[in-house]
């Protein structure tokens, strides 16, 4: 068997750089140790390379452009990877956080060869603005030593794969610390040599799991490997290091993430009504807009005119960080109509959600909202519109120990006309938001009005008076 | 009216008070208060402030400590109480409860269960209850706290009602009259105060933010819902309390008759036999030192200069602190721990004799009066250093002397640094942390022209000038603001009783180390006394050195021994031969000594003192070397000038002089003089020397001298701030670089053996200090199972210096002395021996192995590794189908590994040991012909100036130092010595991905030349470590 692998020297970093015009140099920071784990080549170019530390980092790169890294999100965009690349090969098997091993022996013949194949992916690749080493080896962990180490070599034949194989040199063999050490304080220092001593004093010297693993390694013990198989939904990220302030500044990225869309739905021979695009904001609710196209679609100009229309009505709420594309409808592109799986509603606990679906898909996901306390001692903020979709909020309060407040706020406070019949309870003080510019400074009083009506009025910094809300 | 307020945070708890102690109690003076009391935490850290600030003043200050309680069930809210000291008594017996509860609790945190009030005595404290509101808790919940505490605190409770206008506020107002009817105690008004003015809301919201580790947008109910708690003008007070409420503070005021500056220490008397005057023991004991130092007899001069030291002390009533510090310097005497003690009274006659110095009044003339200023009434200050590997013992024998009870370590309060601050608001502010991070990254904070508030603005943080503002404002405000008590490095204060009756101690994080809630500024406001326990490196490499050498009768040498102003080792330091040699080794100092070429002690005296900030940045080294060497004229405008500069040819160089200079040159008081050095001292962190500007500049020029000097001067003292270096510090520091000079001129083996013995210390790596012994003729041998001790030894009467096992990088000191103890006297034979005489763990076998130093008995390093494996306890059983073999547990086999090359062993030594005997690696690549035009640094030295040149070596050091404006400084390495090299800023700029990542550099350059001294300034810098790699070995990293 030959197998192929695909190493992603730095996948969060080419992830973010194509959502991006502009070139700064572009590096991933680990969390703890402030160290560079991924450098862009321009970065490189300048000196920083992985393992770089921060501060020397942003001394030989001042305009370095800084993204955290994030595994979750890197094994996100390694299963799109690996979503693509399950056109091309079936037998795939995910190495998070930077790799794909695919067998490529039995497909080769479709593509006349390896190396056909390895162009086409490389091209495509390269369309996809994404770097990776693309290498064979005649075992799983042959081919993925080889491509980390940089080699970018496909072949069929053994014997090549063999002697590069041999050539590797210890640090990039994939041995624990503490054998690689032992190795190397024995003199060894590639493959070869290893191979070369007697299983049974390997096995003895170091560990029998040392010659387990070179015995994988040479193809002398099987090694399972568990295949990948693609979701039932498609989903699509762009990440961008810097935040991006107008819809226009979107169009860049969804254009490259509708045509990936096409393809898979060209590839699925399916098509879809229904997009969801999800806009994730600093420290904010991400906002959610969902798309529905008059019919069956599959094209992604057609998206992009959409999707175009509908960024202009709503300006963006906030500079986005990360665009999302999600997909879950798919419909045969022969089918007339989808058994509609919301009409067969049977007990009462699922109405509500029938309901609330069917208003959603009717109104739009963010036309129905629920009541949610906010944690702000400003009266008009403290309370939130939520969607539904969104889950439960952390609140510091439980609500007894929540402050009296009217129930009917007034949207905006209005001034007070009457002079008050009784004050019925106060002041109650109020200050705070200073530090976004929504600063209040107010006394709040109960007080019954000439009318009858019971107020929640409060003087504020200028002495004025107004009122802010009803109570029953 | 008037009005006292009972419960008032300092920013001593930290992240939630926003106000300074002295903030707080010079507003209570300004707002007509009666009496403010400072109730911190669990804590009176804040006291020693506001009593100073309160000096004189007629606000009483109440020393008090709030307590949030241990709830007894997991449901019930938890007690808020705060405690008032009536009297003395009650003072010590609030400082044991404190004590206790900070104690039980890991650092900076404390833990009071209600059984605590139940155990300690509190008899002479005032409680103040802070009721729960109602929904925090029930009535009846509240009402049983209530009745509890008033079981303890019989006529001494009090229910504190607060009115902070927040929403609520009426039911818990109503609650506490219900439970002050039913309890029968009276209600008093309280402020919470958090903080002295209503303007510091913005910067509290910000401390609870970060307390919370949080961001203000997200803090939300942990914000306080405004900002009412300050302190507030008598005419508000009187709008929101009832008057009897407000009466009632001043009754509590007026039952807190105790005073924080009642506080009074007293000695350990233990020191003084009975029978004796703590004068007339000091006095004997310093005629016995007097024999022992002078067995010729003392020489008159010194005789009146005791007489005349002794009379000062007496008057100062000193004797005690003179007493305890001899009691401890014989013990490390006794114990033959070497201890050298420096600061302001330490380099005295009676210290010399005392021993406590070593430094002979015969050799420097120091004035001790210079060093005590009777006006001051501070307690002398001497600070001991002890070898830093046994300081502990030191330690441990104070504990013992005086008993844990009684000695204690002063704290350290760790404030707020510009850096700090920046990332802590920044965050609070919402900031982007990996942003901060690049703004301060960006800040060179030695730029002096335009501080970091200008580079903020500049690198444009925010787009919104608003937030920059704020940002500002709250940084600027946080500076300086405590953030946690952390250990001394030595301060110890002994007292005559137990100090838990003067000042609660907590944990540190250190185990099994207290500290005193006070620190070093506290106890000297409060006229506690200190005494620094130091560590220093070079005592313990001295004491090893000398072990080394046989003195006269046979003992190993001593201090005393070492001939005092020996040309040759001046002579050495002349041309800059001083690594290894005490604080003379820096690339700086090495620079420095070919100019000012000492030739006697006092020399050595400045040379320590003159490569600092202060004496750089006041522009005043060119022209004392000018003066040294004759090529200007001495001169001083007047005798009282001449007085203070004389011994340093009318230049000053120490903090002293520059402090004297302004009381004779600008008519400074002195006590105007001592705020200019606290504010020295205070300068790098918080303080402001503009105030002195003017005043210094205006007297100077009043008393005739010219601007230039006068501004030369300010510029020194702002060089001084934080790093003043004193005459009383650098004469003792003189002393051992004087000896550590002397050791390595005249016994090289010993002195590098002693340094090697003592690492890690100093500024240099053992391979560079291996390099330079070998460079000084010390044959060096390389580390081996059957010759090398644990340490460094010196072996046969050439005194080859063996590597020390102790060199192997992670092996476990126990097995290497078992190795040692176990070796038969032919030394081991062959691995199965070592193995079966010692039973080394095999991770220690196999470091050997990597260290090569198994190679007299198993071959090279690689093959005595393969034995080694070898021989590790069976696997579990495993069966190979690729052989059969049986001989298995055999111990040879016929497998045969590649012998090491040369290259392959120089980074297999650094690997295990940081360093190699074999060739330098500069030498292998020169003889690769990979430098071809390159210079050594033995030709470099020959080299003509002011031609091009190229040299390259191993980057050793990058250097910015502060007081070269912009300039860096690289150290390279090669096999023959160090080349320095100079970079200009606009070079660095331009090449900054050599200067900043090469290991191995090339520099095309300048040579330059003043003297011996030869620099390199860098043109075109050239990145040439991947030739590291083509030494012939695998890719490891080197180094």
């Amino acid at each position: 068997m030959i197998w192929l692998y695909l190493h992603f020297r730095h996948l969060l970093l080419d992830h973010v750089a194509r959502s991006r015009q502009d070139p700064s140099p572009l590096a991933v920071l680990s969390h703890g140790t402030r160290q560079v784990i991924q450098a862009c080549p321009r970065a490189r170019q300048l000196g920083v390379h992985p393992g770089t530390a921060l501060k020397t980092a942003l001394n030989l790169a001042p305009e370095l452009v800084m993204v955290h890294a994030d595994d979750t999100r890197q094994a996100g965009i390694l299963e799109q990877q690996a979503h693509w690349l399950y056109r091309y090969m079936d037998r795939i098997t995910l190495y998070p956080p930077d790799g794909l091993l695919a067998e490529a022996g039995s497909v080769q013949r479709l593509y006349d060869g390896l190396e056909p194949l390895q162009k086409q992916l490389q091209q495509a690749l390269e369309e996809r603005q994404l770097n990776a080493s693309l290498t064979t080896g005649p075992t799983p962990l042959s081919a993925r030593l080889l491509a980390r180490a940089g080699m970018q070599c496909c072949t069929g034949e053994t014997s090549q794969m063999h002697r590069q194989l041999e050539a590797l040199p210890l640090p990039h063999a994939g041995f624990d610390d503490r054998t690689l050490q032992r190795l190397t304080r024995l003199g060894l220092t590639t493959l070869g040599q290893v191979f070369h001593l007697p299983a049974v004093e390997l096995a003895r010297r170091l560990t029998p799991e040392t010659l387990a693993y070179v015995q994988r390694l040479q193809g002398q013990r099987p090694d399972p490997q568990t295949s990948w198989r693609p979701p039932h939904y498609f989903r699509q990220r762009a990440d961008f290091g810097l935040p991006v302030e107008k819809a226009q500044g979107l169009l860049f990225a969804l254009q490259r993430m509708l045509s990936e869309l096409e393809s898979d739905l060209q590839w699925r021979q399916q098509d879809t009504d229904s997009l969801l695009l999800i806009l994730h904001h600093y420290r904010r609710e991400p906002s959610r807009l969902r798309v529905r196209t008059t019919g069956p679609e599959h094209r992604a100009e057609a998206f992009i005119n959409l999707l175009r229309i509908r960024l202009e009505q709503h300006p963006l709420q906030a500079p986005v960080e990360t665009l999302e594309l999600k997909v879950t409808r798919f419909l045969d592109r022969q089918a007339t109509s989808h058994t509609d799986l919301l009409g067969e509603t049977t007990d009462q606990g699922e109405a509500w959600h029938t309901l609330v679906s069917r208003l959603q898909a009717r109104l739009g996901e963010s036309a129905l909202q629920h009541l949610a306390p906010a944690a702000d001692h400003r009266p008009e903020r403290a309370w939130s519109a939520r969607s539904l979709t969104a889950g439960p909020h952390h609140h510091s309060k439980g609500s007894d120990q929540l402050p009296l407040r009217p129930l009917w706020l007034l949207p905006q406070p209005t001034p007070l006309e009457a002079t008050p019949e009784a004050w019925l309870g106060g002041p109650e003080r109020i200050s705070g938001g200073w530090w976004d510019g929504a600063r209040v400074l107010r006394d709040y009083y109960i007080a019954r009005l000439p009318s009858g009506q019971l107020a929640w009025v409060y003087r504020d910094d200028q002495q004025s008076w107004f009122v802010h809300g009803w109570f029953g | 009216m008037n009005y006292a307020e009972l419960h008032c945070f300092s920013n001593f708890t930290f992240l939630t008070g926003a106000s300074h102690p002295h903030e707080l109690a010079e507003r209570a003076l300004a707002l007509g208060y009666r009496a403010l009391a400072i109730t911190d935490a669990c804590s009176v850290a804040g006291i020693p402030r506001a009593c100073q600030a309160l000096k004189g003043s007629p606000v009483a200050l109440i020393t008090g400590s709030y307590f949030q309680l241990e709830p007894t069930t997991p449901d019930m809210t938890p007690a808020r109480v705060i405690l008032l000291a009536r009297t003395r008594l009650g003072y010590s017996q609030l400082c044991r409860l404190i004590t206790t509860a900070r104690r039980r609790a890991p650092k900076g945190r404390y833990q009071l269960l209600p059984e605590d009030l139940e155990n300690h005595a509190l008899d002479h404290c005032l409680c103040l209850w802070l009721p729960p509101a109602p929904e925090q808790a029930g009535f009846a919940n509240a009402r049983r706290t209530g009745e509890w505490l008033l079981g303890l605190f019989p006529e001494r409770l009090w229910l504190a009602a607060s009115r902070t206008l927040a929403s609520g506020e009426e039911q818990t107002i109503q609650r506490i009259r219900a439970l002050s009817l039913q309890l029968e105690r009276p209600v008093v008004a309280t402020g919470n105060v958090h903080m002295h003015c209503r303007q510091r809301q913005p910067l509290q919201d910000v401390l609870t933010a970060i307390r919370h580790n949080t961001c203000l947008e997200q803090a939300g109910h942990h914000l306080f819902q405004n900002g009412e708690r300050y302190l507030r003008p008598l005419p508000v007070l009187k709008r929101l309390f009832p008057e009897a409420w407000l009466e009632e503070t001043l009754i509590i005021a007026d039952q807190c008759g105790f005073r924080p500056s009642e506080l009074r220490y007293e000695y350990p008397s233990e020191l003084v036999p009975p029978g004796k005057t703590p004068a007339s023991w000091l006095q004997e004991l310093t005629r016995q030192g007097e024999q022992r130092r002078f067995p010729a007899g003392t020489p008159l001069p010194v005789q009146a200069l005791i007489r005349k030291e002794l009379a000062l002390i007496h008057e100062m009533q000193y004797e005690h602190y003179f007493l305890t510090i001899h009691d401890i310097v014989s013990f490390a005497r006794s114990q033959g721990i070497l201890c050298q003690g420096r600061g302001s009274a330490a380099n005295s006659a009676v210290c010399y004799c005392l021993g406590i110095t070593e430094v002979d009044p015969r050799q420097v003339e120091l004035l001790f009066e210079r060093f005590i200023s009777k006006d001051r009434g501070e307690p002398p200050d001497i600070d001991v250093d002890f070898e830093h590997e046994r300081r502990e013992e030191v330690i441990q024998y104070i504990y013992q002397r005086y008993g844990r009870e009684r000695a204690a370590l002063a704290a350290t309060v760790i404030r707020y640094r510009p850096r700090s601050a920046i990332r802590d608001v920044g965050k609070a502010l919402g900031f982007d942390p990996a942003q901060v991070e690049q703004l301060l990254n960006g800040i060179d904070w030695r730029d002096r022209e335009t501080d970091w508030r200008g580079q903020i603005l500049d690198k444009g943080l925010t787009r919104h000038e608003r937030v920059a503002n704020q940002f500002f404002t709250l940084v600027n405000t946080l500076l300086g603001f405590p953030r946690h008590l952390s250990q001394h490095v030595g301060g110890f204060v002994i007292g005559s009783g137990p100090l838990a009756d003067l000042v609660p101690t907590e944990n540190a994080a250190m185990k099994d180390r207290t500290v005193i809630q006070w620190d070093k500024d506290d106890l000297e406001s409060l006229g506690l006394m200190k005494v620094d326990v130091l560590a220093l490196g070079m005592l313990t490499a001295i004491r090893k050195a000398l072990a080394l050498i046989p003195g006269e009768n046979g003992q190993p040498l001593t201090l005393q021994e070492i001939p005092r102003e020996d040309d040759e080792t001046y002579g050495m330091l002349q041309t800059g031969d001083s690594i290894g040699v005490f604080q003379v080794e820096s690339r700086a100092q090495i620079n420095m000594l070919p100019r000012l070429k000492p030739e006697k002690f006092y020399d050595l005296v400045i040379e320590v003192a003159i490569v600092r900030p202060g004496p750089i940045q006041g522009d005043m080294v060119h022209p004392y070397l000018k003066r040294k060497h004759g090529l200007e004229e001495v001169s001083y405008p007047n005798e009282e000038v001449r007085g203070v500069l004389e011994r340093t040819l009318g230049v000053p160089i120490f903090q002293e002089q520059v402090i004297k200079l302004a009381m004779v040159a600008a008519g400074f008081t002195a006590g105007e003089a001592d705020r200019l050095r606290r504010a020295m001292a205070a300068w790098k962190s918080h303080g402001d020397l503009t105030p002195f500007r003017d005043k210094l500049i205006n007297g100077m020029l009043a008393k005739g001298h010219s601007e230039d000097f006068a501004e030369r001067l300010y510029q020194q003292i702002c060089g001084f701030g934080g790093y003043g270096f004193p005459e009383s510090h650098s004469a003792s520091f003189a002393l051992l670089v004087y000896v550590s000079a002397w050791l390595k001129r005249h016994h090289p083996a010993a002195f590098y053996c002693g340094l090697l013995n003592s690492q890690p210390m100093g500024f240099y790596s053992p391979s560079q200090l291996i390099q330079d012994a070998r460079r000084h003729d010390v044959v060096v041998l390389p580390a081996d199972v059957n010759h090398s001790q644990w340490d460094y030894t010196l072996e046969g009467p050439q005194q080859h210096l063996r590597v020390g096992l102790r060199q192997i990088k992670g092996l476990n000191r126990q097995s290497a002395e078992a190795l040692c103890q176990q070796r038969p006297s032919g030394g081991y034979r062959n691995i199965r021996e070592l193995r079966q005489l010692t039973a080394l763990p095999q991770r220690d076998l196999e470091l050997l192995a990597g260290a090569n130093a198994l190679e007299t008995i198993s071959g090279h390093r690689h093959q005595s590794y393969w034995q080694l494996l070898g021989h590790e306890a069976a696997a579990p059983l495993w069966v190979s189908d690729t052989d059969d073999d049986p001989g298995y547990l055999a111990e040879g086999d016929n497998t045969d590994l590649p012998a090491p090359s040369e290259g392959q062993n120089i980074l297999a030594d650094f690997a295990s040991q940081g360093l190699s005997l074999q060739r330098h690696p500069m030498a292998l690549l020169r003889e690769q012909g990979q430098l071809r035009n390159c210079l050594n640094a033995e030709q470099l030295k020959t080299a003509e100036p002011n031609r091009p040149v190229q040299v390259a070596g191993l980057v050793t050091g990058r250097q910015r130092p502060g007081s070269a404006s912009g300039v860096t400084f690289v150290t390279l390495e090669d096999e023959f010595g160090n080349i320095n090299v100079v970079v200009w800023l606009n070079t660095a700029r331009q090449q900054r991905k050599p200067l900043l990542t090469s290991r191995l550099l090339h520099v095309k350059g300048i040579v330059e030349r003043e003297g011996d001294i030869v620099h390199v300034m860098a043109g075109k810098l050239t990145d040439l470590s991947h030739l590291i790699s083509t030494l012939p070995v695998g890719s490891r990293d080197f180094q």
